[in-house]
């Protein structure tokens, strides 16, 4: 089975509100919706973090929901990518200073693509869940480049003989 | 007597928007005890309301309390900053307000009906909802220029004037839409696999919805008379413009679906009403003073009864304000209606009760 064919093709999302207008929030469903059908691209709105390779998160940060944040963050297995969607998410928006904000999501877990406005629209949303995917692709190669050194060296021939290679240096050492 | 078992739901779940918690007690699959907890995405709103902004920016600041009902906001905050101006505003700028909320009321309780049906496990009726209802943002996209944050009323008035295409449009969308919402309420009110999960579930009856104070489709669909639009004239004039209260007596999943399906065609016929009747004249009435004195405001948001209440002292920033949401006083129903349910159908009722936290906590 080959994992990374299916997460290129089927990246399932992940919703999380940090303490917007719920305004971000509609803007995602609607892109579910018939109209936009965000689906076409194999993208699946998921409630598990552990099943989810895109965190979409909206709202600037509360002090209560930024545990809850960093904690879905955590959950979430790699590669994964975090969309900050709208301006309060990005910056703090509008709500930033008041007492209870934190400000932006990119404080607390690292941000790959930030999508302006408020409210979102649908097609600027659906815009950044793409330029994602390009990121979970590269994070995909770089996640597997190891693995596939080793299996590259394996399908030779054989294992790297250590005195061959050691008989180059020997002249030196003595 | 079974064993006793605690079952959280929230803060992040796929059946919510928002982040809220409940927490079931359970025994053998029925709910006997529910805890909520609302207050995730409190931010301060009220306090930056009388520090930060001026009195004329706090319109726009209020709008971002709820995307749902923006303009619900927006227009209960301009009317309560127009009592402390002692400002009338003009008659064109009450119909534009009145248009706008209607459109808004259309686009909140279809999101609400799709919730719900995906909630109760029914995909295709959601796509189905959401694809009828996209004609309601486009609509609000030509009226105000934006689909969701209308920020559509300022203290004294409203921005925008309608243009005639664009009132053209809208008669010529609603007029589409009707057969499309005749085939909604056929769904709703006839599908089998649907009233499995929603006839009598999660009812509170008209003396509990008296006794805990619920507002809005939440206390009508129990067969209570609570409508804001029935009860004041001074600000908007609604029953100039056709309104028409609606009430059902069951009080289940079922009746709410069907008190926000009858609504529409009410909204419906208010919008027709007042495009057909818009009066000429200005849009905004320009006035130097500054607020002072005490004021309170009530407005029917898609929810139920929005409350403001402001205080000013001759300054460009106001002394107080005071916001009441809707859910906030539908949190004491919301929990008793979870009473004897089974587990299993505790989403679809949370979708009905259309809760819309950011408006709760500020």
């Amino acid at each position: 089975m080959n994992l990374a064919a299916y997460r290129k093709k089927s990246p399932w999302i992940l919703h999380y509100n940090a303490g917007g207008c719920n305004g971000c929030d509609i803007e995602i469903l609607a892109c579910l919706s018939p109209k936009y059908d965000i689906e076409r691209f194999g993208m699946i709105n998921t409630g598990n973090p552990k099943q989810s390779d895109i965190l979409l998160v909206t709202g600037p940060v509360t002090k209560r929901s930024r545990e809850r944040l960093v904690e879905i963050y955590a959950q979430m297995p790699e590669p994964k990518v975090v969309i900050s969607c709208g301006a309060c998410a990005s910056t703090g928006g509008v709500f930033r200073g008041m007492y209870n904000c934190e400000g932006g999501i990119d404080q607390f877990i690292p941000v790959d693509v930030y999508v302006c406005g408020c409210g979102t629209r649908p097609e600027q949303i659906i815009d950044g869940v793409v330029q994602a995917l390009a990121i979970l692709e590269k994070k995909t190669k770089a996640l597997e480049e190891p693995v596939q050194l080793k299996r590259a060296a394996k399908q030779e021939e054989g294992q790297l003989n250590r005195r061959e290679l050691a008989d180059d240096i020997k002249p030196l050492l003595t | 007597m079974g064993r006793q078992y605690e079952i959280p739901v929230g803060a992040q779940h796929i059946s919510l928007l928002e982040p809220l918690h409940f927490k079931f007690t359970t025994e053998n699959e029925k709910i006997i005890k529910t805890d909520a907890n609302v207050y995730y995405v409190h931010r301060g709103i009220e306090q930056a309301c009388v520090t930060k902004f001026k009195f004329r920016q706090v319109s726009f600041v209020v709008g971002r309390v709820c995307g749902l009902c923006s303009i619900s906001h927006t227009t209960a905050y301009s009317q309560v900053a127009e009592k402390l101006l002692k400002l009338e505003i003009p008659k064109k700028a009450k119909y534009l307000r009145m248009l706008v909320i209607e459109l808004d009321r259309i686009h909140s309780h279809l999101l609400c009906l799709s919730h719900v049906a995906e909630n109760s496990g029914f995909e295709a009726l959601f796509m189905k909802t959401m694809m009828y209802r996209e004609f309601s943002m486009e609509l609000l996209e030509a009226v105000c220029g934006n689909r969701i944050q209308y920020d559509f009323s300022i203290v004294g008035g409203v921005t925008r004037d309608l243009r005639t295409d664009v009132a053209q449009q809208i008669l010529q969308r609603l007029k589409t839409f009707m057969p499309q919402l005749d085939e909604l309420v056929g769904i709703y009110e006839n599908n089998w696999t649907l009233s499995l999960k929603n006839k009598g579930v999660g009812v509170l009856t008209r003396e509990q919805a008296m006794q805990l104070n619920v507002v809005g489709p939440f206390a009508r669909a129990a067969g209570l008379e609570v409508d804001v639009r029935n009860e004041t004239e001074d600000l908007l004039p609604w029953k100039e413009v056709g309104f028409e209260m609606i009430t059902d007596t069951a009080g289940d999943v079922h009746a709410r679906n069907m008190i926000r399906l009858r609504e529409i065609y009410v909204s419906i016929r208010i919008i027709q009403n007042i495009i057909n009747g818009l009066p000429e004249g200005e849009l905004v009435t320009e006035t130097k003073a500054f607020p002072e004195g005490e004021a309170t405001v009530r407005l029917e948001a898609p929810r139920g009864e929005l409350f403001y209440y402001a205080k000013g002292n001759k300054t460009q920033v106001l002394e107080r304000l005071k916001i009441k949401a809707p859910t906030f006083s539908n949190v004491a129903g919301m929990v008793k209606a979870f009473e004897g349910n089974e587990y299993a159908s505790a989403p679809a009722i949370i979708a009905s009760y259309d809760p819309c936290l950011s408006c709760t906590a500020r």
